[in-house]
């Protein structure tokens, strides 16, 4: 029944799982943030997501090592980024097509190699849960901050980092000043080229360790196309949150929260239609966009290639 | 020989093989063999009549999309909202069959007015994500996935919710339509050949709408420099409403095919991504429609022919997947080594 909602069990347990939610959203939204903040709209996030995810937990199954799985999918990000950096910053693609290929790359090659090096679909045994001394001890709000695994305390750590990094240091302001007017950046010799490799660089890492916290440290499980379109909702976040790591953190808890809710509301059998509360995240996310649309100003050169004028 | 139309094509056919050559590495990597794996895709898609039947099927809403998206790529919008468009046309087919299944109107009418409605809903579909675009500053990049996600999740609520099969919902749809519904296939085969006509108009209509009418030649203007085209008195914000109207209908299109030719009920992944893949057909057709059947025919043979590989190799029929992606990448690498050519020339 609808009061079984409001019990303080049921309360924390959907705040709990909402927290820990957002991790995925989280990290590839922030690398999307830095990519986006430079210029460069790299749409090929589900891709990146989908091979770190299958990369961990293949490594994470056949040597029972899950460090050395968040590992092997944080250099396959790496790979997955300059490969994505080369295309965008030497060949001057378009930004959208190459993003396009890698996810379609992305969503065939995890497939393929699900199928071919394993076949069925196994579990293993993901990052324990880690209570925070002290910390944990506070009433309602320990549970649900503090008894969560590595890679989600990972998740809310980089939100301060990549607040400092893009505020608050040279490289940001060189970031920002590569997405907004790269021709005034490069006259005043900043390299456009290396600005952009190190933020698409850091894009497809953080991507890659998106998929991995789902396959190692969430879900514990992989499945073909397990991210369904979580890599496009993170391209949206970032958008969500005007560009700012913060707001970014605000639009991923949004989703995870009204998202954890509903996966409640169907555990507990309350009599809310659940296909009303299936659409409740994709409709609030348009109302969102809709209501942030007067008040922010994307990266006057987003989208577009750099080429120096001779 | 590196210049000009000639000079492409070139480098396309160089990008074609390095992309074959790369992914026979992946599969050599996994101990597949390659010849094999080429020649079973072969033999999927081009093999029997009933197997290029299949490709034609794939074909018609791959088309389609292409059409729409050369519309919006000349008034250059990136219209990554299509997929949600052709699931729209699909949900308001369906919605004017089960309107129309008590009624004594002929069926041929009632089919007529369900692909016309599925038409409408595309474009109404992605008039949102204009009005957004035009009137709200929203990038349509943003605008076009957020409806991507709402369409998607408007279908799973039909299709659990009002529109759910007698007893219990399931992933495999609504319940199928009559026979009578369906546009007529030919014989022993599930391709229609009025789809087939319905795509291949779309395409003309747009090459010609693009090529030889003064409506085309401002629609580029606005795309090429769209501060000039302002500049020059050309109401540039309805000229990118009228591209998303056009793209929309013709995705609705598709969608609708989809429903009255191929799955006769609403399923869930009713779109199967081809909006995604119409994104790389038309961009890798450097938007010019003359290549868009080609294009598409042999993405939707890559597609059919892959599906064959499970049963056959034990490989996945994502490979097709792997390959689209390899070869956009590959031909954007071909296009970069060929301006630089250029440039030195």
């Amino acid at each position: 029944m609808i009061t079984d909602l409001l019990s303080t069990t049921v309360l924390i347990g959907i705040l709990a799982s909402g927290v820990r939610l957002a991790t995925p959203y989280l990290y590839a939204a922030i690398g999307e943030t830095f990519s986006q903040k430079s210029g460069v709209l790299n749409l090929g996030v589900e891709g990146q997501m989908l091979i770190g995810c299958f990369a961990a937990f293949y490594v994470a199954l056949t040597t029972g090592n899950l460090w050395l799985g968040l590992l092997v999918a944080i250099l396959v990000g790496a790979l997955m980024g300059l490969a994505m950096a080369f295309v965008t910053v030497n060949l001057h693609a378009q930004q959208g097509i190459s993003g396009i290929g890698f996810y379609l790359f992305g969503l065939g090659m995890s497939e393929l190699l699900f199928q071919r090096l394993m076949g069925t679909v196994e579990t293993v045994r993901g990052f324990p849960k880690i209570e925070i001394p002290v910390l944990i001890g506070i009433p309602f709000i320990g549970e649900i901050l503090f008894n969560q695994n590595i890679l989600v305390y990972g998740a809310y750590l980089l939100v301060p980092l990549a607040w400092f990094i893009l505020n608050k240091t040279t490289l940001g302001l060189k970031i920002s000043s590569v997405g907004e007017n790269p021709d005034a950046a490069d006259s005043l010799g900043v390299s456009v080229a290396r600005v952009r490799y190190f933020t698409i660089t850091l894009g497809g890492v953080l991507s890659s360790v998106a998929g991995a916290s789902l396959s190692i440290a969430l879900l514990n499980v992989f499945q073909q196309n397990m991210t369904s379109g979580l890599g496009f909702i993170a391209v949206a976040l970032v958008y969500f949150g005007a560009w700012r790591p913060f707001g970014v953190l605000a639009g991923a808890l949004l989703f995870s929260m009204v998202n954890s809710l509903q996966l409640w509301v169907q555990v507990l059998n309350i009599p809310i239609p659940s296909d009303i509360a299936v659409m409740m995240p994709y409709v609030l996310t348009i109302l969102v966009l809709v209501a942030t649309v007067s008040r922010v100003r994307a990266p006057s050169a987003l989208t577009r290639p750099f080429e120096r004028e001779e | 020989m590196l210049k000009g139309r000639f000079g492409g094509f070139f480098f396309q056919l160089i990008a074609l093989l390095l992309a074959f050559g790369f992914v026979s590495l992946i599969l050599l990597s996994v101990d597949a063999s390659p010849a094999e794996a080429y020649k079973n895709m072969f033999n999927g898609s081009f093999g029997s009549m009933r197997k290029f039947a299949e490709v034609l099927v794939a074909f018609v809403p791959l088309l389609l999309v292409t059409a729409g998206l050369l519309v919006t790529f000349s008034s250059g919008l990136w219209n990554i909202g299509v997929e949600g468009q052709v699931v729209l046309g699909a949900i308001t087919t369906t919605w004017v069959f089960r309107y129309f299944i008590e009624s004594d109107l002929p069926p041929a009418l009632i089919i007529t007015l369900a692909i016309l409605g599925g038409m409408l809903g595309g474009a109404v579909w992605a008039s949102f994500t204009g009005v957004l675009k035009v009137f709200g500053g929203v990038n349509e990049i943003f605008g076009g996935l957020g409806l991507n996600f709402v369409a998607t999740a408007l279908t799973i609520y039909l299709i659990f919710g009002p529109w759910k099969r007698p007893g219990v919902a399931s992933m495999s749809g609504t319940v199928p339509f009559p026979d009578e519904f369906s546009l007529p296939l030919l014989a022993g085969l599930r391709i229609s050949p009025w789809a087939l006509a319905i795509a291949l108009a779309g395409i003309v209509v747009i090459y010609f709408i693009l090529q030889g009418t003064y409506f085309g030649l401002r629609l580029k203007a606005v795309g090429k420099n769209f501060r000039a085209a302002y500049l020059l008195g050309i109401p540039t914000w309805q000229y990118s409403m009228y591209s998303f109207l056009i793209c929309g209908a013709l995705a609705g299109a598709a969608g609708a095919v989809q429903v009255a030719a191929v799955y006769h009920r609403l399923i869930p992944s009713i779109s199967s991504g081809y909006g995604y893949l119409g994104l790389m057909v038309a961009m890798l057709i450097n938007y010019n429609a003359i290549w868009a059947v080609p294009v598409a025919l042999f993405f939707a043979a890559l597609n059919i022919g892959s599906i064959q590989l499970p049963i056959l190799m034990k490989l996945d029929s994502s490979l097709s997947g792997v390959l689209q992606g390899v070869l956009v990448l590959f031909v954007l690498l071909a296009d970069g080594v060929r301006q630089k050519f250029a440039r030195k020339a």
